[in-house]
């Protein structure tokens, strides 16, 4: 069974070789570190730049970086428009092509966001929508499928337009239309849903075998927004994209961090598969697959938290507490909870791996 | 008449209704005579309502924040009807200290002080040790709140908490702490006067810090 096998077996609730390990991100502070090369202006897979060359160069660190931490899955985001570039602000910020003030954070050496070039939603009126059609989309998935062929999974990465919405707006002017003009706030996530149906299927014609949802739908008490407008928006628009997918047999899994308990039932009716399970917001992965592990494909969850502050052993017996609670009948892919982001230790990622490759294999056995 | 209008801005506030319904409401309210000291007590004590429920699970955090917007607009509208009486409880300095440029966290705290009454000096992000220190000096604040998202910054605090101590500016000010890798051992562990999990819990943490 090589590793793409064992997602597929895995996606279909069904016991592979071995637990499927992999992160949806990694820091390059570790990417480094992991192939022992300095790398000069790493940006993450973001789109901030239609420049193919340096997007290649990712693509290639990724995939070696992947393959060299025997990863059975590789998580690829959609690309910026060839010759596409990003508008910088005399502060030193840019504007990304969804209006997303961004700033380069020296510390992670990645991008964040700082603000929004949308000041009212009048702003939005005259905004350039980007198109799911424009060249070079989907250059980095098509780069990374090259690389990776039919031995390592590819997933591609699909922002949640309510996601897109809360960080296009800053979140004080989203909070507020939300409340008094929501049916500005309803059709800007219809109308970048769409957006990415037709992404979707870009993705899927250039060799994806699953789409993750990426952007977070909860905070560490609970959904973002009350749970009444994820039942009324924000899950009619993700049911149609799961749609998309499935017509492909492609599945979906959906990231958030947070507490989604709330939220868990109707998310089990509509995706085929859950990411992060945050425990730091009080999520318990045994209790999700004892509830749902028949319908969900659990990815998670060894603490991003503790990754970051405790030892490699503590992260040994972590990774066995959820090895040993959710692994059982297939339907689970080992991960942290967020990303390999630069405040966690190399060395408790690499013990969450090697405990996931000792006592990951099939039948799982007491330890 | 002025216990109704006062009961449905303390509502307003409680239910998280719109800026222009409340804004509405306290401008009835002052045309009526009411004090707008008055307003402030019930708006405060509908943000606390608001805040209980969002402690109880029964609001979400879209709704807390809105209940800030609302505070913030009504107590700038309040502010033009009391030009010569001070109305800040105590002043804070804020803001995420080096190495560490989330500001969602320290946003909200920021928002919800004021709202609350706090005079509130934002330092921004990746704020030094050394520029806490010369704002404590400089704006003699009541309270000095760092936050992080970042576990990398956390030392940060406690080189600012050092700082203050060795120039003797530490006993004049109480330091609270807060965001996702803080916690309250931490906060002991560097001699922090309080921490807070979430806005709600800073908020208390900065009015019993000063009661």
């Amino acid at each position: 069974m090589n590793k793409r096998d064992r997602i597929f077996t895995t996606l279909d609730h069904r016991e592979p070789d071995v637990v499927p390990i992999t992160e949806l991100a990694i820091d390059p502070i570790h990417i480094e570190a992991i192939l022992g090369t300095a790398i000069a202006n790493q940006m993450q897979l973001q789109p901030l730049t239609g420049r193919r060359r340096r997007e290649e160069e990712v693509v290639q660190r990724t995939e070696r970086v992947f393959t060299k931490l025997g990863f059975e899955m590789v998580a690829c985001e959609p690309s910026a428009p060839d010759e596409w570039s990003p508008s910088p602000n005399p502060d030193g910020t840019v504007n990304d092509e969804w209006g997303r003030v961004l700033v380069y954070d020296p510390t992670s050496r990645v991008w964040i966001q700082r603000g929004s070039a949308f000041k009212s939603t009048e702003d939005f009126d005259s905004f350039a929508f980007p198109d799911p059609h424009a060249p070079g989309r989907v250059f980095t998935i098509e780069s990374m499928k090259k690389k990776v062929g039919d031995e390592m999974a590819l997933a591609g990465v699909l922002r949640d337009p309510f996601a897109y919405a809360w960080e296009m707006f800053q979140v004080t002017d989203f909070v507020r239309w939300l409340y008094e003009k929501p049916n500005f706030i309803r059709s800007v996530i219809e109308r970048v849903t769409n957006f990415n149906l037709d992404l979707a299927g870009r993705m899927i014609d250039a060799g994806v075998d699953l789409i993750v949802g990426d952007g977070d739908y909860c905070e560490k008490k609970g959904p973002l927004v009350p749970v009444k407008f994820f039942k009324d928006v924000i899950f009619p628009n993700l049911r149609k994209q799961v749609e998309v997918a499935h017509r492909a047999g492609v599945k979906f899994i959906k990231h958030t961090d947070g507490n989604l308990n709330p939220i868990l039932p109707d998310l089990a009716e509509i995706v085929d598969g859950v990411h992060s399970l945050d425990p730091s917001a009080g999520v318990e992965i045994g209790e999700v697959k004892r509830y749902y592990g028949g319908k969900l494909v659990l990815m998670g969850n060894v603490s991003v938290d503790n990754l970051c502050t405790r030892t490699p052993q503590d992260i040994v017996e972590e990774t066995k507490e959820c090895l040993r609670a959710t692994a059982a009948a297939g339907g689970f892919i080992l991960s942290s909870s967020n990303s390999w982001y630069s405040n966690a230790k190399l060395e408790n990622c690499l013990a969450m791996v090697s405990t996931g490759r000792k006592y990951g294999r099939y039948p799982i056995g007491s330890f | 008449m002025e216990h109704s209008t006062l009961e449905r801005i303390k509502n307003a506030f409680a239910d998280v209704t719109s800026v222009e319904d409340v804004k509405e409401l306290v401008k009835a309210a002052l045309a009526s005579g009411i004090q707008p000291s008055e307003i402030m007590r019930n708006m405060s004590d509908g943000l606390s309502s608001a805040g209980q429920k969002y402690e109880r699970g029964e609001f979400f955090l879209s709704e807390l924040i809105m209940s800030g917007i609302m505070a913030q607009e009504v107590s700038q509208l309040l502010k033009s009807h009391m030009p010569n009486s001070t109305t800040s409880l105590a002043t804070v300095v804020i803001g995420t200290v080096k190495g560490d440029i989330h500001d969602l966290g320290k946003n909200l705290v920021s928002m919800m002080l004021t709202s609350a009454g706090f005079d509130v000096v934002d330092l921004g992000v990746d704020v030094p040790a050394d520029k806490f220190v010369e704002a404590v000096r400089a704006r003699i604040p009541q309270i000095a709140a760092m936050s992080c998202l970042l576990t990398t910054a956390m030392n940060q605090m406690k080189e600012t908490v050092t700082n203050l101590d060795e120039i003797g500016l530490r006993k004049n000010v109480k330091i609270l702490v807060g965001g996702r890798p803080i916690t309250p051992d931490f906060a002991r562990e560097i001699r922090a006067d309080g921490y807070g999990e979430d806005a709600i819990q800073a908020l208390k943490v900065a009015q019993n810090a000063i009661s």
